[in-house]
């Protein structure tokens, strides 16, 4: 009797499994997918994911990047293996033009009411010469923007040397070093090792947050390689790697570098080493976008806040006016797009469909209502104190909670919804001051501010911002130009900072001689686009 | 230096009888021989003479994702942009620079480090230290550059804190910003991380010398050096000869990794390799036949010393390759 029951369970169990086994076999729908971004691989299973699969019925298989972005894409396109879907980040029109993408206009039209929705404001941005839109970009901002915490980049200066020089506001490159040097004097060692005063990243393609740095002294925001100047109404590409403001800041960084306050091995660290420096709590200043120290900052916050690094919005001298935090934009020419290769484009466009819409993106984000966060009575989104432990731990949120899995690489709301929430927790607008860390809030206390923001001017609207996601066409003169410029830049940089003082000029002298003839038909191509921008966006 | 007279080891094959007759003869004798070899022949020439056919794209404007009739031919245009360009002859210099120094260094030291493990007498030693000093071997480049990166830095580094508590020098150095330091460092570098390695094909070659020789070198009176400079080095020199002719053929191609992930801005003119160069300028600029149009010249390059190599060692009378 007893046996017989137990068979009758067994046989139960096989049908049910079997059954269930038809069903998921019948409704899931698998897409490959690569992300241009280097995250560990997917854990398999995670809160949001989970949640995602269950409602969608669609299994990603996710390709995440390994090593460089530029040799991947490339190597892609030579051998013609595509995955359903992917994103490239600023190569993503390297796929278009060897014709690997489909065009996503009648798909949107016919099959993602909430994409044609919320994309409807950038809409025009993101047609091709074709009339084609061929990729979503990542984030779409469909009402308001909104503000953070941190401004986009800034000259960071280490809390304790404000906190000793009695909290003074900075603005000059000066004042900013001099500030550096009389600690470094009173504090040569930190924790038992060697103060650094000041570091510069010069890692491959990271190295822009060195040779960036003149525009920025000119007040400009974050335009790439060159930058667009307002002249009698029109925007003029202009070049600023031989400028006054490139000749002071080098110049500044050699004199430093030969009192011993830059960094002695400055130019030879990679990432790793420069975010293991910073995280050190003994580096006092180093210039950068937030994105890239951010690492360093969050590790500072929890094992040393009272190191932690502090943006101002340095300027060459007193008569410059700074804009330097970017202009709200959408990466145009960027984003996550369907490729030849997939064979169910209705599908997937239903899939990142679902994904943007505003419930899945307020799961992404936020999480689970009543779980991860909760409402007041005026509607607004916010976290208990425990929940935002939670959400402290970087690990629990990318490997436990999965948020991160479908956030940078997929398209993503930004901005202030209908209900005056951000769509991003840590943007919050009335959550930016009050979710600070303590060692955050007693700076903002300090100079009398909500945000780290507040210390820069409101950014300068311009049309075609900015000029960096305009791609040079693969392999034109001007492309090749670029990567001559870079050299020279990569070889003369280094000798410039490092060089005796009194060589400085001669070594400036040779450098203005080398990059000068290696910008011409870069200037032509952006030109042409600012214009095309101006005019049609 | 020169090396003393080796006595030759090998008698010369006897000529055999047969003419052409005996072929097919010798032929079928040896059809299991050559069925074994099937599978490997079959092998090369899809992986590396059916490929040659993408030599073509060198003479094309090549765009990804056009048929071959829709790419615009242009002839030797990509071989003259090579040599024309400034950066090509740096690029040359460069990755002959840093082959010869690693197959040298490389090379000696293996073959030293192969005669001083085989002269120790303690097996137990013996084994681990030839396990230690091939670890290495194992360790990707991605991490050795990075022990390296540490072990030089001038923040602490290991070798700068040796040298300054030595007083050898009283700043630290940064070794990794001194453009003429750094094909010394890729030397070093190679040296540290292949030298077990390469000891193991020389103790092989080694292990097979006739121990009678060395009983007849000791009953002559020669002590060990004499008997590792008359009987051991003359044994193995075939196969360093024939290591050595095929090692020519990668003069152009050796290093990437090495490179790509100690180089810096400061070293780069020292530092670009060709594979490097066909990145940069190549793969990453979609520029795949001027990429082809360099890996061509590279192949004909190695052509040229392998064969070089060989004619050589035949002159001198030595085991050739070919």
């Amino acid at each position: 009797m007893r046996r017989r029951r137990l068979l009758l369970l067994l046989l139960m169990v096989l049908t049910v499994t079997a059954a269930s086994v038809m069903v998921s076999a019948q409704k899931t729908k698998t897409f490959t997918v690569f992300l241009s971004e280097p995250l560990p691989d997917y854990p398999g299973s995670t809160i949001v994911g989970d949640i995602i699969e269950k409602e969608t019925g669609v299994k990603l298989q996710r390709e995440y990047l390994v090593g460089d972005l530029e040799t991947k894409v490339g190597l892609m396109i030579a051998s013609g293996e595509l995955p359903d879907m992917l994103t490239a980040a600023h190569f993503t029109s390297l796929f278009k033009d060897a014709g690997m993408l489909i065009p996503l206009n009648d798909l949107v039209e016919k099959h993602a009411p909430n994409i044609k929705r919320l994309y409807a404001k950038h809409w025009e941005q993101l047609k091709q010469e074709d009339g084609n839109v061929y990729w979503l970009p990542i984030q779409a901002i469909p009402y308001d923007t909104d503000d953070s915490r941190y401004p986009e980049l800034g000259f960071f200066i280490n809390k304790k040397v404000l906190k000793e020089a009695g909290w003074p506001k900075i603005k000059t490159l000066d004042e900013y070093f001099e500030l550096i040097e009389n600690y470094m004097k009173k504090h040569p060692r930190i924790n038992g090792e060697r103060t650094i005063g000041y570091v510069t990243l010069f890692d491959s393609w990271r190295s822009f947050a060195t040779t960036n740095v003149p525009q920025h002294l000119l007040g400009y925001p974050n335009e790439g390689e060159f930058v667009p100047v307002l002249e009698a109404g029109k925007f003029v590409v202009r070049q600023y790697h031989t400028s006054n403001a490139a000749k002071a800041y080098y110049q500044k960084l050699n004199e430093m570098y030969n009192k011993g306050v830059v960094d002695k091995e400055t130019f030879v660290l990679n990432y790793d080493q420069y975010i293991e420096k910073l995280s050190s709590g003994r580096v006092l200043g180093t210039f950068n976008q937030y994105w890239q120290v951010q690492e360093a900052q969050q590790i500072l916050l929890r094992d040393d806040p009272e190191s932690i690094f502090i943006p101002f919005p340095v300027v060459l001298d007193e008569t410059i006016e700074e804009y330097q935090r970017d202009v709200p934009y959408i990466q145009a020419t960027q984003g996550l797009a369907i490729t030849t290769a997939c064979k169910d484009p209705v599908g997937a466009i239903k899939f990142l469909d679902y994904l943007i819409r505003e419930e899945t993106q307020h799961l992404v984000q936020w999480g689970i209502k009543g779980q991860h966060y909760e409402v007041d009575e005026n509607g607004h989104f916010y976290r208990t104190e425990e929940q935002l432990k939670l959400f402290r731990d970087p690990d629990w949120v990318r490997d436990v909670f999965g948020g991160p899995y479908f956030y940078n690489s997929f398209p993503n709301l930004r901005g202030i919804d209908k209900n005056g929430n951000s769509f991003m927790p840590d943007r919050q607008p009335h959550l930016i001051y009050a979710d600070s860390h303590e060692s955050e809030k007693e700076v903002m206390d300090a100079y009398g501010i909500k945000a780290f923001t507040e210390f820069y001017n409101k950014p300068r609207p311009r049309k075609y911002y900015p000029l960096w996601t305009i791609t040079i066409p693969a392999g034109s003169p001007a492309h090749i130009e670029q990567t001559r410029m870079k050299d020279v830049l990569n070889a003369y940089v280094p000798r410039m900072v490092m060089s005796r003082t009194r060589d400085f000029e001669k070594v400036w002298a040779e450098y203005v001689k080398a990059i000068s003839p290696l910008m011409k038909e870069q200037i032509k191509v952006y030109q042409e686009q600012i214009d095309w921008r101006m005019e049609n966006w | 230096m020169k090396i003393p007279a080796m006595p030759r080891l090998f008698a010369k094959k006897t000529p055999t009888l047969a003419g052409k007759k005996s072929f097919w003869q010798t032929l079928m004798k040896q059809k299991v021989l050559l069925f074994m070899s099937l599978p490997f022949v079959i092998h090369v020439i899809i992986f590396k003479y059916i490929p040659i056919w993408g030599w073509v794209l060198a003479f094309q404007n090549y765009w990804p994702g056009k048929s071959i009739f829709d790419q615009i031919w242009v002839g030797f245009d990509n071989f003259k942009w090579l040599f024309r360009d400034p950066v090509f002859y740096q690029v040359l210099r460069n990755t002959l620079a840093m082959s010869i120094i690693q197959l040298a260094f490389g090379m000696v030291s293996s073959i030293i480090l192969a005669l001083i493990i085989n002269e120790v007498r303690l097996v137990f030693f013996k084994k681990t230290a030839q396990t230690i000093s091939y670890l290495p071997h194992f360790i990707s480049w991605v991490v050795a550059a990075n022990l390296i990166r540490d072990a030089l830095s001038t923040d602490g580094g290991i070798v700068n804190e040796i040298l300054l508590k030595l007083h050898i020098i009283k700043e630290p150095i940064m070794f990794l910003g001194i453009p003429q330091l750094f094909w010394w460092i890729i030397g070093a570098s190679h040296v540290w991380k292949e030298v077990g390695w390469g000891a193991i094909i020389y103790l092989a070659a080694i292990a097979s010398v006739d121990p009678n020789l060395y009983e007849a070198a000791t009953i002559d009176g020669a002590g060990r050096l004499r008997r590792i400079w008359h009987v051991t080095l003359p044994s193995i020199q075939p196969i360093i000869v024939i290591l050595l002719v095929m090692n020519m053929g990668y003069l152009l191609s050796s290093g990437f990794e090495q490179q790509y992930l100690l180089q810096n801005g400061r070293v780069i003119d020292y530092a670009r390799v060709f594979t490097i160069y066909e990145l940069d300028y190549g793969i990453k600029m979609m520029r795949y036949s001027f990429a082809t149009a360099v890996g061509i010249f590279r192949s004909v390059v190695s052509l040229v010393l392998v064969f070089g190599a060989n004619y050589v060692a035949k002159l001198l009378g030595q085991e050739r390759l070919l």
